[in-house]
């Protein structure tokens, strides 16, 4: 069997039919053996739901939850021994200490008495923890935290990993790590669910993606086929010497202009047809006496991607951050 | 065959997981601490300073007190504050089915009734020299009381809230309203027959009793029907409690 979710028709509806809310609204979709699959949506999309329904946490509306075969409405317990669970929230006892909480996690999934020790310390090692073993949860950093709740969740290796925004809130060193975490767990052959709103984590670890706005799924495909369908959210990014915002005014009036966007000291220009912008803008920078420092074609990134289909607009939003690095294509930087 | 005993076992095994790993992470918790410990203590107090009452008779009240209130106050705490925290998904998500999971959290408030309940009882013994009637009787009454009382407070616990103080106010609230019509500060013969009547619905009255039966050696009500309303009475509470499990997952809460 090839096929560790599969999704038939998956709906949620919060509330009576004609006043409620409907969270997910009929999702059809599958997840491979060994993949690491992303679900990606802004928030209140239906990330958490979804995955609620998933982890049995949350009983659909309608439709219908297989994992490795197990009817999840009929066969939940079978389903359950397969499923390993990180939610958004370091769910650790904070009481027991990281050895402690391990420990218990292995029971209450019955790993076998003997092998709860090995695996505890396994983990412990894997995930930096084991020189803070003995020391309470409540002592831990977020990322300690984050570290220890997806060791607690894979103790009983589950067959299938749920992710729910491993990241959030974690300094760039720890995010590293779990990435690095996430991918070696893969590499051992855990199929990975990933729920994210964080762009990049996505495209830096999904095999597939599905984009889910609105209880219901807009695109799913890999990273690099949504991409190369969304090839009008091309840009240049132009940086001139001096002050931009003085230089700049110009720019958004250049033929094949969509939008201009401001990153950083660099204006990003988003166009259908970079090469056709290109000879514009330097005739531009000539007529205006001004020089450029540096000039760069961006494919779409899987942000712009992310916001066409769910309706934000191209560029608008964390364009300084680290996340926002679109896809570049040929290094143009001139002077 | 072998599949089902293994699994038995296995359901068993997780729910003495759940009773112990919320003993060590709960018992030092504030609200615990003053909720289930330290109230029945106030209670007996508050009521019987200053009251003609006999030491075995203050005994077999403070008893059915001590099981009554720390049973009863261990799942209006320990529930939401894990839906707080998300430990509880952590508990729901495991393989293991609703009813072991509720059990294990029934354990939790059963083990501490009994341990405070001991306590109360060594105070009678060493510091008042009462002499226990019936110990069988006894050991029997604060088990059976103590895993009654615990899903009683189990009912309140699973009402979806992640505020343990939405649960714990109208729990606590019961069970003073309990406490007053069901013989415990007034014994059952000096009452009216309306007001015995309506004690007769409480299972506090059954657990008073059994240990009056236990302690002074004599009660109203034959010592089987207490231990059967007790008995009965634990399962029954588990019902509402399971329907509210299942509610809170249709609700999404």
């Amino acid at each position: 069997m090839n096929h560790v979710i599969e999704v038939e028709n998956l709906t949620k509806l919060y509330g009576r039919p004609e006043t409620g809310v409907l969270a997910v609204d009929h999702l059809n979709f599958e997840v491979f053996h060994g993949e690491i699959f992303g679900f990606l949506g802004p928030n209140g999309a239906g990330k958490t739901t979804t995955q609620r329904m998933l982890t049995t946490l949350l009983a659909p509306t309608e439709g219908k939850i297989l994992i490795n075969g197990h009817d999840l409405s009929r066969d939940s317990y079978l389903a359950k021994r397969q499923i390993g669970l990180v939610p958004e929230e370091s769910n650790v006892y904070t009481e027991l200490t990281a050895w402690d909480n391990l420990m218990f996690t292995a029971s209450l999934y019955r790993v076998p008495r003997l092998e709860r020790a090995k695996r505890a310390q396994e983990l412990l090692e894997t995930f930096g923890l084991w020189e803070k073993r003995d020391v309470k949860a409540e002592n831990f950093s977020k990322g300690m935290r984050r570290r220890l709740s997806i060791a607690m969740a894979i103790i009983h290796k589950p067959a299938l990993l749920f992710l729910d925004e491993p990241t959030p809130g974690l300094d760039a060193q720890s995010i590293r790590s779990i990435w690095e975490l996430i991918r070696s767990m893969n590499a051992d052959g855990t199929t990975i669910f990933l729920s994210t709103h964080q762009i990049e984590e996505a495209n830096q670890l999904c095999g597939r993606v599905a984009i889910i706005s609105h209880g219901k799924i807009a695109a799913i495909d890999t990273p690099e086929q949504l991409k190369a369908n969304f090839r009008r959210t091309q840009s240049v990014e132009v940086a001139f010497e001096g002050e931009l915002a003085e230089k700049s005014s110009g720019l958004a009036e250049l033929l094949g202009v969509n939008t201009q966007v401001k990153v950083g000291d660099k204006m990003r220009l988003y166009t259908e047809d970079p090469s056709a912008l290109l000879p514009r803008l330097i005739q531009y920078a000539e007529s205006h006496a001004l020089r450029i420092i540096s000039l760069n074609t961006l494919g779409p990134s899987l942000e712009d991607v992310f916001l066409e289909i769910t309706g934000g607009q191209v560029g608008a939003v964390g364009n300084e951050s680290q996340n926002d690095k679109p896809a570049r294509r040929g290094m143009g930087g001139r002077k | 065959m072998n599949q089902w005993i293994e699994r038995i076992k296995n359901e068993w095994a997780q729910a003495w997981t759940v009773a112990v790993k919320d003993v060590r992470v709960y018992y030092l918790r504030p609200g615990m601490i003053m909720f289930g410990f330290l109230m029945p203590f106030f209670m007996f107090f508050s009521f019987s300073v200053r009251r003609e009452l006999g030491a075995a008779e203050g005994l077999a009240r403070l008893l059915a007190l001590t099981v009554f209130f720390t049973a009863g106050a261990t799942g209006p705490f320990i529930i939401p504050t894990e839906r707080r925290i998300g430990t509880y998904d952590r508990l729901l998500a495991a393989p293991m089915s609703l009813l072991t999971l509720l059990l294990g959290k029934t354990a939790v408030g059963a083990f501490f009734a009994i341990m405070v309940s001991l306590v109360a009882l060594l105070a009678g013994l060493l510091f008042f020299g009462t002499i226990i009637a019936q110990p069988g009787l006894l050991a029997a009454g604060i088990f059976l009381g103590a895993f009654s009382f615990s899903t009683l407070g189990l009912v309140f616990g699973s009402v979806p809230t992640t505020n343990p103080g939405d649960v714990q106010m109208p729990s606590t609230l019961l069970r003073w309203g309990l406490l007053f019509i069901s013989g415990v500060f007034i014994p059952l013969s000096q009452m009216a027959p309306v007001a015995r009547a309506i004690a007769y619905l409480s299972p506090l009255t059954y657990a008073q009793d059994l240990m009056n039966h236990a302690v002074l050696g004599s009660g109203l009500i034959n010592p089987w029907i207490d231990l059967t309303v007790l008995l009965f009475s634990a399962v029954l509470f588990l019902w509402p409690s399971l329907w509210l499990h299942q509610r809170a997952r249709v609700l999404g809460r």
